[in-house]
């Protein structure tokens, strides 16, 4: 299978007053044709900060310091912004982090699907307006609605309309940026088999970004594990679930309860995520690590692959790759 | 028409009324010598005979809801009554002074608005930047002046020092001039005061345009808009500007309804005929009638102005007036 984008090396910094906060690492991982792939981590470990350097949106005092982002042998990293206009929604789109916020409270919805087509392709307005009526008709919505407000839909109902936004030119690759953090578990799960199921019929290529670990690994073929700004395992879902190697994924694993498994002790990992300005030298997450020894404070583990697919940053199995 | 036009229409016709009701009834439940309200300081000079008179002609002496009923034919005639001070029919002056107002206040609502808003534009776009605090300094300092103080310095820089302006009125007086001549020559007398209302009143659009460009501007549908491609220049014009106008616009709105009286220390500073230097002559001379015609046509202009206000706003924001329509 082929890979859709290829994010290699990818760090991006936040300029505060405090110093530089590295919110993204020397992050790197693909995502192949059909796949949906998890981006997952808690909060502020730099999931939305790797999807927007993908777009190259991020927000002033943030800036992409090195890193390629390849999407079909082109580097988005160092194209003109000229270019990037094209190539955003046109090729990578997003379903945002709120769609309730992310509609425009004065256009009507079919005014602001219609206003993505038309930027991207030259077609006339009543095609982009039948285009819109079907893709509405394909998130569930009735093509009649197009008319209305965004404050005349449910929570729901709009992350539908974002769902639909995302799809209207046929892009190669969607961004779901917590999509359905705001939404209630049912109009979650609701959601969440929508999308599922697109992206089997439509052979869509997602990358799934949330801190949802149950969720995620009932969606996604593949999850690639953020912490403090790096990646430290990226495997296959069943890989993750079945065979998680490196300590952090272990623990988060650990504080999941299964739902199949009453019995299962939930346990939480010891101390806090560190402060991404003043970040330890070495691995980042030695001092809540068991297992930390004195190498983890001399250097910095890199993301390796233990065996086919399975990607750990760790060197408790860099010994293991080894032998 | 909507159902929500409909209940505005008659909110507003209730207001009316009341208020009219307010209006007849304050004098009369006021203590005091009704003759000193109608005929002013002469009184002591009148014969009983002639007071008699006077109270009769008012129709003072018929039973209370005879007065009243008299009362609104002629507040919906406009009879005002009768100006002592003036001489003259209240009606008449109101007719002189209202088109002078409109013209100097109307034009500084625009002309404030425009350049309100696009500064203000400006100033959020360019957040932190040297321009943006410079702008932000000038437009406070402007509205740290009290507004008599900046008339007279236009007045004794521009008609004084330089000579190139009038320094009163809304004309030249014992003219004949027609046409064009008169034209030029009410846009001279117009310059000084206009200009310094537009200083008064334009740092309150900037900082209310600013305000809400900055909030629009950190809004997620901008960022998504970004992400969509859009262009820098679409989004903020087709989608930030648009929704950062709603607070100008109840800004604008509001300024609306004191049009009126809004200007009355500039028209006072400049001698221009307008409702508000009317109103400050009325208050001197206690003027009663003539104060309360003008007090009753300033309300009702703010009434006026919130019902317009009420019946654009399901234009300019969608989610107004159908929710509760």
């Amino acid at each position: 299978m082929s890979n859709i984008l290829e994010v290699k090396n990818l760090t991006t910094h936040y300029f505060t007053a405090e110093g530089p906060a590295e919110a993204a690492g020397d992050v790197s991982f693909s995502v192949r044709k059909g796949e949906m792939l998890g981006l997952i981590g808690e909060s502020g470990c730099g999931k939305s900060t790797v999807a927007s350097s993908i777009l190259r949106l991020i927000e002033y005092p943030g800036n992409i310091v090195s890193g390629e982002v390849v999407l079909d042998g082109k580097d988005l990293v160092s194209a003109k912004e000229k270019e990037l206009e094209k190539i955003r929604w046109k090729d990578i789109s997003v379903i945002p982090q709120s769609a309730m916020n992310s509609l425009n409270p004065v256009y009507t919805i079919g005014d602001q699907i219609i206003e993505s087509i038309l930027l991207h392709e030259d077609v006339t307005k009543k095609v982009a307006l039948e285009r819109t009526k079907s893709l509405l008709e394909l998130v569930g919505i009735d093509k009649d609605r197009w008319k209305s407000y965004p404050h005349e839909f449910s929570g729901g109902m709009k992350q539908r309309v974002a769902i639909a936004m995302a799809l209207s030119c046929n892009p190669k690759l969607i961004i779901s940026d917590e999509s359905t953090t705001g939404l209630d578990v049912l109009t979650q799960a609701q959601v969440m088999a929508l999308m599922k199921d697109l992206q089997k019929r439509l052979d869509l290529s997602i990358i799934m970004i949330s801190h949802d670990l149950p969720l995620v690994t009932s969606v996604c073929d593949r999850i690639a594990i953020m912490y403090a700004g790096k990646i430290v395992e990226w495997a296959s879902t069943d890989d993750i679930v079945n065979d998680s190697r490196h300590p952090y994924s272990q623990g988060l694993l650990n504080a999941t309860p299964d739902l199949l498994n009453p019995d299962k002790e939930v346990s939480s990992i010891p101390g806090t995520v560190p402060n991404l300005v003043n970040l330890p030298s070495g691995c980042r997450f030695k001092e809540r690590c068991q297992y930390a020894m004195n190498r983890c404070s001399e250097e910095s583990p890199a993301l390796l692959e233990v065996k086919k697919d399975h990607h750990v940053a760790c060197f408790l199995e860099e010994g293991d790759y080894r032998e | 028409m909507s159902k929500y036009m409909l209940q505005k229409i008659a909110q507003y016709g209730i207001v009316i009324f009341i208020i009219l009701t307010l209006n007849f009834l304050l004098p009369r439940l006021m203590p005091g010598n009704p003759l000193m309200y109608l005929a002013g300081e002469d009184v002591g000079f009148m014969t009983s005979e002639e007071k008699q008179q006077v109270l009769e002609d008012a129709g003072l002496n018929d039973p209370l809801y005879v007065q009243y009923g008299s009362y609104l034919k002629d507040m919906f005639t406009g009879n005002f009554g009768y100006s002592y001070q003036q001489k003259m029919p209240i009606i008449e002056l109101l007719s002189d002074r209202i088109p002078w107002t409109l013209l100097l206040a109307g034009l500084n609502l625009v002309i404030a608005t425009i350049l309100g808003v696009i500064f203000g534009a400006i100033s959020a776009w360019k957040r932190g930047t040297r321009t943006d605090v410079n702008m932000l300094t000038f437009f406070m300092f402007l509205s740290a002046m009290p507004s008599f103080w900046i008339g007279m310095i236009l007045v004794s820089i521009f008609a004084g020092t330089l000579g190139w302006l009038p320094v009163f009125g809304a004309e030249t007086g014992w003219s004949n001039y027609t046409g064009w001549e008169r034209v030029v020559d009410i846009t001279k007398h117009l310059i000084l005061p206009l200009v310094s209302l537009v200083l008064i009143s334009v740092t309150n659009v900037f900082m209310t345009m600013r305000y809400s460009m900055l909030n629009v501007l950190g809004e997620d549908y901008i960022k998504m808009a970004k992400a969509k491609g859009v262009k820098n220049r679409t989004i903020k014009y087709r989608h930030a500007m648009r929704n950062a106008l709603l607070p100008v616009a109840t800004v604008f709105m509001l300024s609306l309804g004191f049009m009126l009286s809004g200007a009355t220390v500039i028209e006072t500073v400049f001698a221009y005929p307008g409702v508000g230097r009317l109103m400050f002559e009325s208050v001197l001379a206690r003027d009663y009638p003539l104060i309360q015609a003008t007090f009753l046509i300033i309300t009702l202009s703010v009434i006026v102005a919130n019902f317009i206000a009420d019946l654009m706003y399901p234009f300019l924001d969608p989610k107004v007036g159908k929710s509760n329509g």
